[in-house]
């Protein structure tokens, strides 16, 4: 009883909190950039009104064309539901709980991307095979990560993992974790969210042809990773446990709302990088995660 | 209660065999009736943990028959019993007797060879039995690849199989003549107490490596795979690689082993994971991709096995049992998922008349059935959850990460592993997304793909029970556990006894709490779109008014950009006519991905051995005065060699 309670308050928390922070970020680009900017709960707007609206579906496209929104949508809920939140720690953890989340993560990719080839758009396409070959590297730096996580608090479950001890290794894992944390969720440097050139664009592409009630899954969706990733930022760097429980909530909502607006400084501050150079800075964020497991190693032989 | 199992099973094989000729129906239920068998037999031994042996009067090459079957051989079994099953079904429609009337009753004829002598290498601890049955169902699978043989390039691969079956052969005999040499008997059993024996892994390494298709030694296997028909395909990769992964099981738990093997495996299933999918990325072929793929998941195999190997060699560490666990439960998820792709893209190969991705597109429209296994084969393949595939590299990977939690030396190989494997899991995500989109979505790209008919109840029955088990291991994975269990402790009974804490049931929990919440905000979904509206109208693409088939992704350009990053090794062969001029009348790139390793080391190799040969047959040419001189040449250097020898 007290389990479903439990899972029904984070999973309200999840998808309400959500849509929040892409309001943030564009409430700081405006910010920067001197505009007024568009309220902070615009993406609730929207998705209330995308749900309203009826569908166009292309003549070419299969059901999978709704199915996989939904089921993304599904995963990246799935995987919010594992991540432990600070002081409340986890409803549902097990050993080995972190590689489901982060397959959990690919399985939203899958689904996405299996979405775009409905319509045989050219531009899909093209935004469905960046999206999983950049992802490659992404995972390869997330599952370095990991296991720094695992080297430094010697488990394998997300509840003891995300609490561990400040470093120096600290320092090298939130720049890996951030720059992977822009890259899934196609931030600037790596994707502009804003941009209309079909051409550059990587998950934007993607959706050309989504409408209504399933461009809002992918929405939604898009903003819960965008949080799932934060905490997960948030809670690998800070050192939570030693801190009172209330404390620590203020902590996690602190540090998230940094990593937001950092998500949005760096999206003011920095242009679009060119496609031959995202290989290249997700290869350093890959091995700054590589260095973090380097640090967590020699931290942990003392 | 295994024994009449077991004789049903080759009884049926047999009589299947003695009917195939005149009576397909016959064959058929011989053949069920033989899985059925064997099924049971398997399941049984898996369930009870005992072992079935089998001593009979009856001499084969002068050798008594001996028959075992423990868990370890009966994970195989089962394998070889399912799939051998649900291949007959399928191959009864695919190849039946009007479409092909000359080669329909050879392909029923080798089908039962085949699954019976693989059967008995399973079952059989009697080195020399296991030789002449390995190289009998090597006969049989190369007459299956080679059923279509009025074409030049199943004519081709079906050679290139044979020669390197046989090389395996002649490994593997010296691996077994060597060892009842220094033993004295034929009869195989635990001979961990002989540490002599250990180099006679290296043996066993090459020749079971080449069967199962490990990296380097694969050369054989996209050929073979692309051009035998689909249920061949499936039985070869689904089963008879494995039987290269069993040999290597079964004898790294019998010898003792040489110190640096399981480094030597790990690596070699590194290697083989990446490479793997790397190759199948570039693959323009569907079939060719699919076998490509078997490479990337043997490498996973061995991951496990490696890993478990290292951890018996650093004091029977607890975390090689995990590891063994997961290579093992992917041989069964690999014999499914992939035999189940098989299928499919043997249903897609009957409607349409062709393997070229390019020449596919949109067939979902008019085979749903197909398309939709295939969907939930390459949801499984690329190790998502909530399907067999993630179960078996979620234990893979457990394993890794307390092998780098245990800080040995082994975490120095664990770290990169895991890694890669991270990698490996990417990559086939991104191969199976392109083949999905390319084959299944989109607009048909030919008339031959526009044209096509769903296939009939018996090929749909057997890629059904196939996707029913990859969905039965990745919902209730804990049905299967104790099974797998018993396998490893097989290997190696050191880790028998103490429970291994793992947390399957919650992982199969959250599983089927995943499906749940994934089925129904799709039908949610689904059912709100209906409701608000649903319009159909031309693909959008920002505005283009009169999009074509043509213009869609090809395979090639979707994965352009993972083949850069591989293109030093792949070697992509690349032809292209830029535009030019202020309006250029004509441009073309093509792109092909070679066998590389054939083509760059092993045939330039073979050139050499050839033009050696040639100059040495210039010695043999029919003069007598000539060969009287080599007479005499030989003697006198016979007496230098005496004269010298003499001294010492």
């Amino acid at each position: 009883m007290i389990l479903i309670f439990n899972l029904t308050f984070r999973l309200a928390l999840w998808l309400l909190l959500a849509p929040l922070l892409p309001g943030v970020i564009n409430k700081v680009k405006a910010w920067v950039a001197g505009r007024r900017g568009a309220p902070m709960f615009q993406l609730y707007y929207d998705l209330a009104k995308q749900w309203r609206k009826g569908v166009v579906m292309s003549t070419l496209a299969s059901p999978g064309f709704i199915a996989g929104p939904a089921v993304a949508w599904a995963a990246v809920t799935g995987a919010a539901m594992l991540m432990p939140l600070g002081p409340a720690g986890g409803a549902l953890s097990f050993r080995g709980d972190v590689l489901l989340l982060v397959y959990l993560l690919a399985l939203a990719r899958f689904c996405t991307a299996w979405a775009a080839m409905e319509t045989g758009s050219a531009f899909e396409g093209m935004g469905a095979a960046r999206e999983v070959s950049y992802a490659v590297l992404a995972e390869a730096a997330i599952i370095a990560a990991v296991l720094s996580l695992s080297v430094q608090t010697g488990s394998v479950s997300l509840i003891t993992m995300l609490s561990p001890s400040a470093g120096a290794g600290a320092v090298l894992l939130a720049a890996g974790l951030f720059a992977v944390l822009l890259s899934e969720n196609c931030r600037v440097p790596f994707d502009d969210p804003n941009t209309h050139l079909e051409l550059t664009m990587i998950h934007e592409a993607m959706i050309l042809d989504h409408s209504g009630p399933p461009l809002a899954a992918i929405l939604h969706g898009a903003s819960v990773k965008l949080l799932l990733f934060a905490v997960l930022l948030v809670q690998a760097v800070l050192p939570m446990r030693e801190l009172s429980p209330l404390a620590a909530a203020g902590a996690l909502a602190a540090g998230v709302l940094t990593v937001t607006l950092s998500v949005g400084l760096v999206e003011s501050l920095m242009a679009r990088l060119a496609f031959r150079r995202v290989t290249l800075l997700l290869t350093t964020a890959f091995l700054l995660c590589l260095f973090a497991l380097l640090v967590a190693w020699k931290g942990g032989a003392k | 209660m295994i024994k009449p199992l077991i004789t049903i099973s080759g009884v049926g094989m047999l009589a299947s065999i003695l009917a195939a000729a005149r009576a397909p129906r016959l064959w058929l239920g011989g053949v069920l009736a033989g899985a059925a068998g064997g099924l049971g037999a398997a399941v049984l031994a898996l369930s009870t943990g005992f072992v079935w042996e089998w001593r009979s009067e009856l001499t084969i090459g002068g050798e008594a028959v001996h028959l075992r079957l423990d868990a370890l051989s009966a994970l195989f079994l089962a394998l070889l019993s399912l799939i051998g099953g649900a291949g007959a079904v399928y191959g009864r429609e695919y190849w039946d007797g009007r479409a092909h009337p000359r080669s329909a009753w050879s392909e029923r004829v080798c089908w039962s060879a085949l699954v019976l002598c693989l059967g008995v290498v399973l079952l059989t601890v009697n080195g020399l039995h296991f030789l002449i049955a390995l190289e009998l169902s090597t006969l049989s699978a190369y007459f299956l690849v080679t059923l279509d043989r009025q074409r030049s390039e199943v004519r081709a691969a079906g050679w290139l199989y044979l020669a390197a079956s046989h090389a395996a052969t002649l490994c593997l005999l010296a691996f077994f003549t060597l060892m009842a040499v220094r033993t004295g008997s034929w009869e195989l059993a635990s001979m961990r107490d002989r540490p002599e024996l250990a180099p006679l892994f290296w043996l066993a390494l090459a020749g079971f490596g080449l069967k199962a298709g490990l990296f380097p030694l694969h050369i054989w296997l996209p050929s073979a795979h692309a051009n035998a028909p689909s249920h061949v395909s499936a039985i070869l990769s689904g089963v008879t690689l494995k039987i290269g992964i069993y040999g290597l099981v079964r004898f790294s738990g019998w010898l003792p082993m040489p110190p640096q093997a399981g480094w030597v495996v790990a690596f070699l299933g590194v290697s083989s994971a990446v490479l793997g999918v790397a190759f199948a990325l570039g693959q323009h072929d569907l079939k060719r991709l699919l076998a490509y793929h078997s490479v990337e998941n043997i490498g996973i195999i061995l991951i496990g096995l490696g890993f478990a190997l290292v951890a018996m060699g650093q004091g029977n560490a607890r975390w090689g049992r995990l590891a063994l666990a997961g290579g093992l439960l992917h041989v069964w998820n690999h014999g499914l998922f992939k035999s189940l792709l098989f299928f499919a893209a043997g249903s897609v190969l009957h409607a349409t008349g062709t393997r070229e991705m390019s020449r596919l597109g949109g067939l979902w429209r008019l085979m749903p059935w197909t398309a939709s296994l295939f969907a939930l084969g390459a949801v499984a393949i690329s190790g998502l959850p909530p399907l067999n595939g993630f179960v078996s590299e979620w234990l893979v990977y457990l394993g890794l990460f307390d092998a780098t939690l245990a800080r040995g030396s082994s975490a120095w190989a664990a770290i990169p592993a895991a890694i890669l494997l991270g990698v490996t899991g990417a990559l086939a995500l991104a191969c199976f997304v392109k083949v999905c989109g390319v084959v299944f979505l989109g607009a048909p790209r030919s008339r031959a793909a526009a044209d096509a008919r769903e296939s009939g109840p018996a090929m749909r029955g057997a890629m059904l029970v196939l996707g029913a088990g990859c969905v039965a291991i990745g919902l209730a994975p804990v049905l299967f556990w104790p099974a797998v269990l018993r396998a490893v402790d097989v290997w190696n009974p050191v880790w028998g006894g103490a429970a291994t804490p793992v947390a399957l049931s919650s992982l199969g929990m959250l599983h089927v709490a995943l499906t749940l919440l994934a089925l129904g905000a799709a039908g949610w979904l689904w059912r709100k779109a209906r409701r608000g509206g649903l319009r159909r109208a031309v693909t959008w693409d920002c505005g283009y008014a009169a999009p074509t088939p043509r213009m869609q992704y090809t395979a090639g350009s979707f994965s352009s950009i993972i083949n850069e990053w591989f293109a030093s090794i792949l070697r992509p062969e690349r032809h292209e006519h830029r535009p030019e001029g202020l309006l250029p009348v004509s441009a073309s790139f093509t792109e092909h991905t070679p066998e590389t390793v054939l083509e760059r080391i092993v045939m330039p190799a073979g050139r050499v051995v050839m033009r050696v040969s040639t100059a040495a047959r210039g010695l043999q040419h029919g003069r007598v005065q000539s060969y009287l001189l080599y007479l005499l040449i030989g003697l006198a250097a016979l007496a230098v060699l005496v004269v010298l020898g003499g001294g010492s």
